[in-house]
């Protein structure tokens, strides 16, 4: 019986022109993703590769390793271009310095405004956007639709468990549409290598695992429509009421819920930090000073040279101790920050993941490393860097002060050779593992699931009683 | 009442008479751009206080017909006129004098019965009626005070279809179209709906009835027709088809016997049949 | 006969359920978008004042004219109320010294990334967006579900001229589905009192011509309705193609084209750049180092071949002059640095204008992107904010640093006087004076002036026109369709 069913709903609707209209839409927008983003990751590159080679470039024929200015970038990331998360707002680019904290500039909507205006039609948008629209497309008259036909009295007037008949419905639908889709799934997927994408095996287990958020997303939206068919008399009433729903899913509430849970939490702005910091950098200049002017009192020396060079150490470990002080002050300061911040995201977010399509966008980001996690881990492998380059810079004998260097004076200077950039430690952003990029879109892929077992519940449970 | 009924085919013969039909079909002809004839010359007339009632099979041509004294389509040949009109020429000027009532009639959901019958009156020429009048005409087609505030949404077919026969009579047109009047009629809609029409023959109105409802065309009109794929196969006043075994008739003529073959096929007349030939 | 057809039009909207609830929702929207707007953009000024306020604090604590930098903001414009545009994406701030370049970094985006995930909810963005949809639901079914229903048949028996009967929709619909939206917009508009929003005349000006592209914008929408609808025979037929279009002109060819004109025109990006001006540097750098090697040579002539005390007493006497011509030196070398990493900047400059026309011109297919682009000129929240910002900053620079430098100088002096009169005087200069601020009372303020009207309006001409173009095809579309129409 069940299998009857569900032939019946699979030849419904694959047969239609509404079908082949609608498949034809989605199809073409998802290859048109997958194209459109191995591209762009191949043009991403070549910038990166560009920008990495001219860095080089520029410090080629320096003769004094202190003054060189020494950028490191942020690799683009092969699923980015298809879940581009916050990947374009953060910047990309750190000034590497062997000492001090790193900031990272030059995020790209920053550098090329003309992005941010219409932004990027990528993978998680297209499925956000298409794949909840098919299923309300075909879901919303799943039962209400066959009672306005007069099928479904028809039907029933045959001995059909009703448990079967709606299980039949749900999964027909289900199939008939989601297996279909794999089919441009497949292909886009196949495109990337094809294309040049570089993917090893975690970038495949993770972009599976987007997909598969994809199915769960659009369960959610079937098991939604159908339930929605059972709750409402007319069809075209389900239909409004589920565009309705579409609309503030999709559109309203992500965006609403961040503005308005994000404001509730005071956090201090980058300004304040900035400010708290220059305030403590001030403080610890006049502090030096003084021991400086105490040890130059303490230690006055008619020999010019020695006193300068005996001066040099002593500002050194001054430098050194207050580098220290600044460091922890600095850390405590980011803490206090960085909790707040993430008191914040939490209850922004949790109000967020009302929608479906906030779950899904931000499971998808985790698992593509596009989440606001990849500005952390960014920096984090810049500090790590920072300890290679600068234990590097000691090693080649720059000071603290470093920089220029002048050559006027009276000794005698042979041409120096020019510095072998070869030497220079390479910067290489290791990602996070991939067993935290799945461990945080689990939640988000849990919820996707409750939507389902709950929408399905309802349509199932109402079903059983409904008025033939 | 016997003698106003026949009147209307009494007064076809009488000189004094207008000398022109009211709905008139001159060759009519409809072939669509597939190839299908839906009408192959197609020619009648009905007088003023005359009721016409087209019989025949779905996709016979009535509904086509209709259609075409409608403007809703052009015809290939031939001409559809009301009151010397020719509707495809003069569309406007011809739809001043009709009154259409659709097979399936559905109106505004969200308006009430009055609110509907309002802004159909007013389309028609008809401004200066009152919320009275409307309320009369309702009730006279048979529906009740109750419903007239109701929205349409909530009526069924029977409720809708009179709502239809209303705003055809506040028209007033001197034509009135008919499709299928009586298909969502239960028995006794049916016969109020019958003795409606009588009153508007009365008034002089021309009428075209299509409809499969054999037994009331037989009861109500003056002229039947039968429709089999384009061709009006038969068109005899009710006193020549006195006494006659009207269904048998339309079998045959549906499935394409006539005349002298009548013997051969075999009788099946209800009862009701009978009683009401003896009425008459 | 028209008027009669209007009304009954404007009844059969007013009266549906339907639009009870979609109109409900459309109202709360819409609100909604403005009272979050005034929200984020009082967030935004309250950030800008203790921004702005922490520089100035700064400037007062202190203590040498010597390499002062400052920052400069960008401030709220009101306007970002209702289309926030690349408000958010660009940088808010930039650093003020004499040796940088004028650069807008630290995006709102980039700092709090948590807003960027999901991004803002704007007035513009629900017209574009919510607005267009309703506009569709509402008029999908205006023909062909007539006939569906049997009404056109039965109104059409009557003498009614077709044209007559769709002039007659269009009006129904378009005063059925604008004038209420008007009450919410209004009512939004009082929220910009009740938050004492300050609102500049020319700001006004703005906002009335955006209200009046958004009413064209939904106009257009009506007439894509009405005209897939004359186009049609059943009404799902007709709402499934009105979704789809819907769904490609408003959601993906704005993206799109975007991304091809990214594709197509090919743009150094700015680390590129950054590096090129680098090795300008490094290399004027070594030129002038050399220029100073050799000056040194010169001005050391004379004493070659002297015995040490001689040399170092030579040296003294002529320490100042050599300093004042390395120092020459090195100020030439600044300025022609400036003027290349201009000229590098302007480069890039163009050729981003390039690809931003060609994508603009692509995306101009969709009436959506001609909105959002009309949108974002009268908000003063376009692309050219950038550039906008970075030349006013830039002008600001100039007067800034011939202030420090005034500044430097007295300062210079005056301690160079006191340097006299102590004896340790090489002491105090690596010690540095005395811990009191400075007095920077009368230091230049950055004032940025916004977008004159004029600009603003005569840059959404083009847009305005395009929406109406698209109208009128629509409803001439319409026309045609349904005076063809089968009504059977």
């Amino acid at each position: 019986m069940f299998n009857i069913i569900l032939d019946k709903e699979l030849r419904e609707i694959i047969g239609t022109t509404k079908f082949a209209v609608t498949f034809g839409v989605c199809a073409v927008l998802i290859l048109l993703a997958f194209y459109v983003g191995a591209r762009n990751y191949q043009v991403s590159r070549q910038e990166y590769e560009a920008a990495v080679a001219e860095n080089i470039q520029q410090m080629e024929g320096l003769t004094d390793w202190g003054s060189i200015d020494h950028r490191i970038f942020l690799p683009p990331q092969p699923l980015a271009t298809l879940v581009s998360g916050v990947s374009n707002d953060i910047g990309r680019t750190v000034n590497m310095q062997s000492r001090g904290e790193l900031r990272t500039e030059g995020s790209r909507f920053n550098e090329d405004p003309l992005f941010a205006v219409f932004r990027y039609l990528d993978l998680e948008y297209i499925f956000a956007i298409i794949l909840s629209l098919f299923a309300i497309l075909f879901g919303y008259d799943a039962v209400n639709g066959e009672k306005e036909r007069g099928t479904l009295g028809l039907t029933f007037a045959n001995p059909v468990p009703r448990d079967q008949y709606i299980l039949g419905k749900i999964v027909g639908s289900f199939v008939a549409l989601i297996v279909p889709l794999m089919i441009p799934i497949l292909i886009g997927c196949l495109m990337l290598p094809v294309l040049g994408v570089p993917m090893d095996m975690d970038s495949w287990l993770r972009l599976a695992m987007v997909i598969l958020a994809g199915i769960l997303y659009f369960g959610v939206f079937l098991t939604l429509s159908v339930f929605m068919s059972t709750l409402l008399q007319s069809s075209s009433a389900s239909l409004m009421a589920l565009l309705v729903v579409w609309i503030f899913a999709v559109l309203i509430i992500p965006r609403t819920s961040v503005l308005v849970a994000g404001r509730s939490v005071d956090v201090p702005s980058v300004d304040q930090i900035d400010y708290e910091k220059s305030r403590f950098a001030a403080q610890l200049w006049n502090e030096r000073m003084t021991a400086m002017q105490k040890w130059m009192k303490a230690n006055y020396n008619d020999d010019h040279r020695q006193m300068r060079d005996g001066m040099r150490t002593f500002s050194t470990e001054q430098q050194a101790l207050q580098d220290e002080k600044m460091n922890t002050f600095v850390e405590q300061l980011n803490e206090q920050r960085a909790n707040k911040s993430d008191l914040r995201t939490g209850v922004a977010l949790s109000l967020a993941r009302i929608s479906p399509t906030a779950s899904f966008s931000l499971a998808a980001s985790d698992l593509a490393y596009t989440s606001m996690e990849l500005r952390s881990s960014y920096v984090e492998s810049a500090n790590a860097y920072q300890q290679e380059y600068s234990a590097f810079m000691q090693s080649k004998n720059v000071d603290y002060w470093g920089r220029y260097r002048r050559h006027g004076g009276n000794d005698d200077v042979e041409e120096p050779d020019p510095i072998d950039t070869r030497e220079l430690p390479v910067f290489s952003y290791q990602q996070p593992p991939i067993s935290e990029a799945i461990k945080a879109s689990l939640p988000d892929l849990g919820l996707l699931f409750m939507f389902n077992a709950i929408f399905f519940s309802g349509a199932f449970v109402r079903f059983l009683r409904y008025d033939l | 009442m016997n003698d106003e009924t026949k009147s209307g085919i009494d007064i076809q013969s009488d000189s004094m008479a207008a000398s022109q039909p009211r709905i008139e079909a001159v060759n009519l002809t409809k072939r669509y751009e597939d190839g299908t004839l839906a009408l192959d010359n197609v020619s009648f007339g009905i007088n003023p206080g005359s009721i016409f009632a087209m019989l025949g099979g779905n996709g016979a041509g009535k509904t086509t017909t209709i259609n075409l004294f409608l403007n809703f389509i052009e015809p290939t040949s031939g001409e559809a006129l009301v009151d010397g009109i020719v509707t495809h020429k003069e569309p406007l000027k011809a739809k001043e004098r009709i009154a259409y009532v659709s097979e399936n009639v559905m109106l505004y959901p969200n308006f009430t019965a009055i609110q509907n019958l309002d802004f159909f009156a007013r389309l028609g020429g008809k401004h200066d009626y009152s919320k009275d009048d409307y309320r009369d005409v309702l009730l006279r087609v048979g529906l009740e005070e109750v419903a007239h505030g109701r929205r349409l949404k909530g009526y069924s077919k029977g409720m809708r279809q009179k709502c239809g026969i209303a705003i055809a009579i506040l028209k007033d047109a001197p034509a009135i179209l008919l499709d299928e009047p009586t298909s969502g009629l239960d028995p006794h809609a049916g016969l109020e709906f019958i003795q409606l029409l009588k009153d508007l023959r009365g008034e002089g109105k021309a009428i075209l009835m299509s409809t499969h409802d054999i037994f009331r065309a037989k009861d109500v009109s003056d002229t039947i027709g039968i429709m089999n794929e384009g061709v009006l196969v038969m068109e005899r006043s009710a006193a020549e088809l006195e006494g006659e075994n009207l269904e048998q008739l339309y079998v045959q003529y549906m499935a394409g016997y006539e005349g002298s073959e009548l013997a051969s096929v075999p009788e099946s007349v209800p009862d009701s049949e009978q009683r009401v030939e003896t009425n008459d | 006969m028209l008027q009669l057809l209007i009304e009954k039009e404007l009844k059969a909207i007013l009266q549906s359920p339907k639009f009870i609830a979609t109109f409900g929702v459309c109202s709360i929207l819409i609100m909604l978008s403005i009272f979050i707007g005034v929200r984020e953009y009082r967030a935004s000024l309250a950030q800008y004042e203790i921004a702005t306020s922490l520089v100035d604090q700064k400037v007062a604590e202190a203590t040498s004219f010597r390499n002062m930098q400052t920052k400069v903001y960008r401030e709220p414009d009101p306007m970002q109320i209702f289309m926030s545009g690349v408000n958010y994406d660009v940088g808010r701030l930039s650093q003020i010294q004499s040796k940088q370049d004028v650069k807008l970094e630290q995006s709102a985006y980039s700092e709090d990334p948590l807003f960027a995930v999901f991004r803002y909810i704007d007035f513009a963005f629900i017209v574009q967006v919510v607005l267009s949809l309703f506009a569709i639901v509402f008029t999908y079914d205006a023909i062909n579900g007539e006939r569906e229903s049997g009404t056109l048949k039965l109104v059409l028996s009557n003498a009614v001229p077709r044209a007559k009967y769709l002039i007659a929709k269009m009006t129904g619909a378009w005063l059925g589905l604008t004038i209420p939206l008007l009450i919410p917009i209004l009512l939004g508009l009082l929220l910009l009192f009740l938050f004492k929003v300050p609102m500049t005349g020319s700001d006004w000006l703005k906002l009335t011509t955006l209200i009046g592209v958004s009413i064209l914008y939904f106009t257009f929408f009506i007439a894509l309705g009405l005209l897939v609808s004359s186009l049609t025979r059943t009404s799902s037929v007709s709402f499934l193609l009105l979704l789809v279009a819907w769904i490609t002109l408003v959601l993906i060819v704005p993206r799109g084209a975007t991304m091809a004109a990214g594709q197509l025109v090919n743009v150094p990006t700015v680390a590129e750049i950054e590096s090129q001006k680098d090795r300008y540097r490094t290399d004027m750098q070594q030129d002038t180092d050399e220029q100073r090697h050799n000056l040194w040579e010169q001005v050391m002539a004379p004493a070659e071949g002297l015995p040490r005390e001689e040399r170092r007493a030579f040296y003294q006497a002529n320490r100042s002059a050599f300093r004042e011509l390395a120092e020459d030196l090195q100020t030439a070398m600044e300025e022609e640095i400036a003027e290349h990493n201009r000229q590098v900047n302007e480069g890039l400059r163009n050729a981003k204008s390039e690809q931003e026309r060609l994508a603009f011109l692509l995306s101009r297919f969709s009436p959506a992107s001609a909105y959002k682009l009309t949108a974002m000129n009268l908000g003063g929240t376009n692309t050219s904010i950038k550039k906008r910002y970075e030349d006013q900053m830039f002008a600001y620079r100039e007067t800034y640093n011939s202030y420090v430098a005034k500044k430097s100088q007295q300062e210079k002096k005056a301690r160079q006087e006191a340097a006299q009169k102590s004896r340790n005087s090489r002491m105090f200069r690596m010690t540095g004076s005395g811990n009191e601020a400075v007095d920077a009372n009368d230091m230049p303020k950055f004032i940025a002036s916004r977008e004159p009207v004029g600009t603003a309006i005569k840059a959404s001409i083009l847009d305005f026109g395009l929406l109406s173009v698209f109208t009128v095809l629509a409803f001439a579309g319409a026309f045609l369709a349904f005076v063809r129409y089968d009504v059977r």
